[in-house]
């Protein structure tokens, strides 16, 4: 059965689907949001941290297409990087699958799409998330 | 948070730099050396002369390098201090030499970078990180994303970008410590190789091998080591900052661009000088989309207008932001270690009115940035009457 790349920041809901959400913390205190594991509030210092549901959409703030991987990559090449705004705020960095690159552009609207990778050097298998471009609001500029 | 306090008045002495480039046949220490020996000649003053060094690497290569370095220059019993905050690990070590001096703990202090970079794309996280199955830990996929959206929301022209690199080129053509000397034309740079659309390779610095070095002293010392006070240039402002939230939480600096903004205040007011008195500019360009960023987070032109800066030339040894005068980390190349305390040697080269060709006219005041992932940012700003 595949794991999650990194359980603190991708949370599996449906190990079947395979599917998936994004989690990190919310501030109590000024209501931040950090994605990934946190002890304490980037923002303003407060450990009044209550883990939070990141989902699974954003926007594409900005995006390359990575024509020389770096180090380890197991991926295809070339390969589209997003830097993807949530609506919460943070972002999060991951590949684009599933798109032309005609049709990349910055603000489109993107949804979690989770892809199994062998893991390097043995063991199950790794979830890890990936984006693809959402067809349910593609025509809405985010 | 103003709370950097000038102390006694500090002076760069001395200055070298080994060449930067690829040499197989040295090791690290050779390289070191290779900057120190002639940091030390040039403030006139000995190893045995030395209280403190402070040493900036960043490649695991064995343990106290800095120590086993300088041994072979005889073994003092001083302390001497390893540095590594990424690609300002070399401008921290300066910085470090700076405030041991400002406080009054030593007269006269030794900062100096070396390094042995891998050839291939640089990563920033440890080899078991998920980021590995994920992607994005890649410097110039960094600099990639921060180009595309500069491009959308300033209307720059990859042509703009691709100037950056031509302008490199050819100050390092002046400049004989320089690892890529020949000159490209715009059209020569954006259709070299696609390294991450849209930066191509010749938008990108050379991993490189290299080393810098620099003495410093207490102003009111300088007689007392028989060192000429006519070639000492101030050190008017020594900042280092970490990140500070952004609000996006991005995963590290090269997705965060005008960091550099509160260490440029900070330095600012720590000189009494403001962006309208520097002469030259030392950024950090280790991507043409940097040194835009740099000068703007440094106020040396409004947000969104560095592009059009250097369209016009005016980021050229002749214009009137004279930026990365050496070649900068475009073309000198980039020994992490080593580029903070090169921008440096070339700010005091330039200072002292001794840059040869690339000369610029009658400079003051020289301001050198240098950034590091993690969101390490430092800024010097050195003067001279």
């Amino acid at each position: 059965m595949a794991e999650s790349v990194d359980s603190n920041r991708l949370k599996i809901t449906n190990e079947g689907a395979p599917e998936g959400t994004l989690i990190g913390f919310r501030c109590r205190d000024c209501a931040t949001h950090v994605f990934g594991p946190a002890t304490f509030c980037q923002s303003c210092t407060s450990s009044a941290l209550e883990p939070a549901d990141l989902g699974g959409i954003g926007t594409l703030y900005s995006y390359t297409i990575v024509r020389i991987p770096p180090a380890g990559w197991p991926g295809q090449v070339p390969y589209v990087l997003g830097q993807v705004e949530l609506p919460s705020g943070p972002q999060v960095l991951a590949e684009v699958i599933e798109c032309d690159y005609a049709e990349l552009r910055i603000g489109l609207p993107v949804e979690l799409a989770l892809q199994a990778v062998p893991a390097e050097g043995g063991g199950p298998d790794k979830l890890v998330y990936k984006w693809k471009p959402s067809p349910a609001v593609a025509d809405n500029d985010g | 948070m103003t709370e950097v306090r000038p102390g006694r008045e500090v002076v760069v002495a001395g200055v070298g730099l080994h060449p930067f480039g690829r040499f197989r046949e040295k090791d690290l220490s050779t390289l070191a050396l290779g900057a120190v020996v002639p940091a030390l000649e040039d403030a006139g003053v000995e190893w045995k002369d030395i209280p403190i060094a402070y040493f900036g690497h960043v490649y695991y290569q064995g343990m106290s390098l800095g120590e086993t370095t300088l041994s072979k220059l005889g073994l003092t019993g001083v302390p001497i201090v390893n540095v590594e905050n990424a690609c300002s690990s070399g401008s921290t070590a300066f910085w470090q030499a700076y405030w041991g001096i400002a406080t009054g703990l030593y007269d006269l202090a030794l900062a100096f970078g070396a390094e042995k970079v891998p050839r291939g794309p640089v990563t920033v996280t440890a080899e078991d990180s998920p980021d590995r199955y994920i992607g994005g830990d890649h410097m110039m996929a960094g600099y990639a994303l921060r180009s595309r959206r500069y491009m959308e929301d300033t209307g720059a022209p990859p042509e703009a970008l691709a100037q950056v690199s031509v302008k490199a080129r050819q100050n390092a053509a002046l400049n004989p410590y320089a690892h890529r000397k020949d000159i490209y034309t715009v059209e020569e740079v954006l259709q070299s190789r696609l390294v991450a659309d849209p930066l191509t390779l010749y938008q990108c610095c050379p991993t490189s091998e290299g080393a810098a070095a620099a003495v410093l002293c207490s102003r009111d010392a300088l007689s007392r080591y028989g060192i000429a006070e006519e070639r000492a240039v101030t050190v008017a402002a020594a900042v280092l900052t970490s990140g500070r939230y952004n609000g996006q939480g991005a995963d590290h600096s090269a997705f965060s661009p005008y960091r550099t903004e509160p260490a440029a205040l900070k330095a600012y007011e720590m000189s009494g000088l403001g962006p309208e008195d520097v002469d030259l500019v030392q950024v950090h360009d280790a991507a043409t989309i940097g040194e835009l960023q740099q000068l703007e987070a440094l106020h040396l032109v409004p947000f969104g207008e560095a592009w059009q800066a250097a369209v016009e030339g005016r980021t050229a040894l002749s214009g009137d932001i004279p930026t990365n005068t050496d070649g900068g980390l475009l073309a000198m190349g980039h020994p992490f270690g080593a580029s903070g305390i090169r921008m440096i040697h070339e700010t005091v080269t330039q200072l002292r009115g001794e840059a040869g060709p690339r000369q610029v006219a009658s400079p003051k005041v020289g301001l050198a940035q240098c950034s590091g992932a993690g969101d390490v940012t430092t800024v010097h700003i050195l003067t001279k009457q």
